[in-house]
């Protein structure tokens, strides 16, 4: 059944009249949308599994990997953490709290 | 404003702009039908009730992780995107002096194929290559590469953290994992005390950029300047992390670009290539091969299985035959499990799929009261396949409203009879 909007509109002020209902059908209908996503996990899990897809299984393995992480002459030859490493695929964060902390001041209700 | 799959996107590129200003998803007032299930998705209370008519908004962007779980809940297309590259990336990609790399997430090839008419999850890692290459992408880099870079990185962070314990300035144990946008800026914003807890590693796509523009320059012997990199993403979050000013570490910006998999469907569909018809093509190697422990990072837990694929190796000594570790993979919820590692002990470790679960986690290691070594956290339930930047659930919009219509009536009758 593909529905129309005016259907969705007037469903939605049938709804209005049952809003404690409204909320739990709200649940369900974010849980009911789990199934679609198992799908996709099965996906991924299934062309991790395929050799025809996926040749080799552990980052390790992966030739491009042992290439750059090489200790002669890889980019990344001082290994995973190392020098390089650090300067370019590591990172610093930022406390943010600050603006959620003013909202709060000003009455905002948020759920953490 | 552009439809794209389903959904409307602003179409601007911002430059030299804070991201933390920017309202990556927001509600259209005027189709707002006031049902709540946004706010239901939503894990921080960002979008919420502005007037008694229960029109929602997304009150202020400090609040709003850019996670996009709302957008893709709303059964009414009333919310729209904020930032969209598809029209400079077209333009990039006719420039001959810009060479254009792409850097497709693992999760747009388990979602890309359903804008093209596939069942739900129908991988088209291939089909997407080569529709990268003929919308004239020069190089075919897949950020699945970066997925390993990530697990050789964090996972030897992990082990140096453990190793570390008890001597000074040891950085603490739980070590998070921070390849989830949305979940770094919860913690950045909820939980900065855990900031020294969240591993150092960029995110696989924070780590390709940079490579892209020096080791990449480097083997291709292309200029660093003209190359120009395009994140494509599951996510809407994403785009928020491109623009994080910190990232220009290889002395340009490392991500120019980042879309996601509803604007590449539409990239492919705007150029008029039948995606249906194209062969399975190979990225192209250096910053392009790949493993399955890269392909497992677009479900939850899957970070998780594919580091201790690692760590079990490294720590044992030995080869792990089986590399499937079922016990971490996580649909929903909190997961926890010890893992045995012989000639080491114990690894405990634990998996949270969407924030609220994040949150109980942070709560006990703030408590002192974690036992686990490693955290990994997920923003979307049901990890990066489940992205905001997704083509849409069509019984989100279809099969809820069925739900919905069945339990009224429901109702009803069960009025009528008592009544
Ligand atoms: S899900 Fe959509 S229609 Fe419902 S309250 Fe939120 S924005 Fe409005
Ligand atoms: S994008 Fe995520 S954090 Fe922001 S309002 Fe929507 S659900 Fe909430």
């Amino acid at each position: 059944m593909k529905m129309n909007r005016r259907g969705f509109i007037k469903a939605c002020g049938v709804m209005t009249g049952y809003a404690v209902l409204g909320l739990n059908l709200t649940k369900e209908a974010v849980a009911a949308s789990m199934d679609f996503v198992g799908l996709r996990q099965k996906s991924v899990y299934d062309a991790d599994a395929n050799p025809k897809i996926y040749k080799l299984r552990k980052s390790q393995d992966n030739p491009m990997i042992k290439k750059i992480y090489d200790p002669k002459d890889g980019f990344l030859h001082e290994g995973p953490c190392g020098h390089m490493s650090h300067h370019l695929l590591h990172t610093h964060y930022n406390d943010r709290s600050a603006r959620v902390a003013a909202l709060k001041a000003n009455g905002f209700k948020l759920k953490f | 404003m552009k439809q794209i799959e389903g959904v409307m996107y602003q179409t601007n590129a911002p430059k030299g702009i804070d991201p933390d200003s920017i309202f990556f998803v927001q509600v259209d007032a005027t189709k707002c039908q006031a049902c709540g299930n946004c706010e239901e998705a939503c894990a921080t209370g960002a979008i919420q009730s502005i007037n008694d008519d229960g029109i929602r908004q997304v009150v202020d962007p400090a609040a709003c992780m850019n996670c996009g779980q709302c957008l893709i809940n709303c059964p009414y297309d009333a919310i729209y995107e904020g930032v969209s590259y598809v029209d400079e990336v077209f333009e990039k990609l006719k420039d001959p002096n810009t060479v254009v790399v792409s850097m497709p997430a693992p999760a747009v090839r388990y979602g890309l194929g359903e804008c093209f008419g596939a069942a739900t999850g129908t991988y088209v890692g291939g089909k997407m290559h080569a529709a990268l290459r003929q919308l004239g992408f020069d190089y075919i880099w897949d950020n699945e590469f970066t997925a390993d870079v990530t697990i050789m990185e964090e996972g030897t962070e992990l082990i140096q953290r453990v190793g570390e314990q008890g001597k000074k300035g040891a950085r603490p144990l739980p070590q998070f994992t921070s390849c989830c946008p949305g979940w770094v800026k919860f913690a950045e914003t909820f939980y900065p005390d855990l900031m020294p807890n969240l591993s150092s590693c960029k995110s696989p796509i924070g780590m390709l950029g940079p490579l892209a523009k020096t080791y990449g320059a480097h083997e291709t012997e292309t200029p660093a300047k003209n190359i120009y990199t395009v994140s494509i993403m599951p996510c809407i979050a994403k785009k928020y992390e491109g623009l994080r000013p910190e990232l220009a570490d290889s002395g340009f910006r490392d991500i120019d670009a980042t879309i996601n998999t509803r604007e590449l469907a539409y990239m492919i569909k705007a150029a008029g290539i039948n995606f249906n018809s194209l062969p399975s093509q190979a990225p192209d190697p250096i910053l392009g091969d790949s493993t399955g422990a890269a392909t497992i990072f677009g479900n939850s837990g899957g970070v998780m299985e594919a580091a201790l694929r690692l760590a079990y190796e490294v720590l044992s000594g030995k080869k792990l035959s089986d590399p499937t570790i079922k016990v971490v993979r996580t649909h929903e919820g909190i997961n926890a499990a010890d893992v045995d590692v012989p000639g080491f002990g114990t690894v405990k470790v634990a998996v949270a799929s969407g924030l609220d679960n994040a949150a109980k986690l942070c709560d006990e290691v703030r408590a002192g009261k974690s036992p686990y070594h490693f955290i990994e956290v997920m923003t979307c339930p049901g990890g990066c396949v489940n992205g905001g930047g997704q083509p849409l659930d069509p019984d989100v919009r279809a099969s809820l409203f069925k739900s919905t219509v069945a339990q009224i009536n429901k109702r009803f009758r069960a009025r009528t009879v008592s009544a």
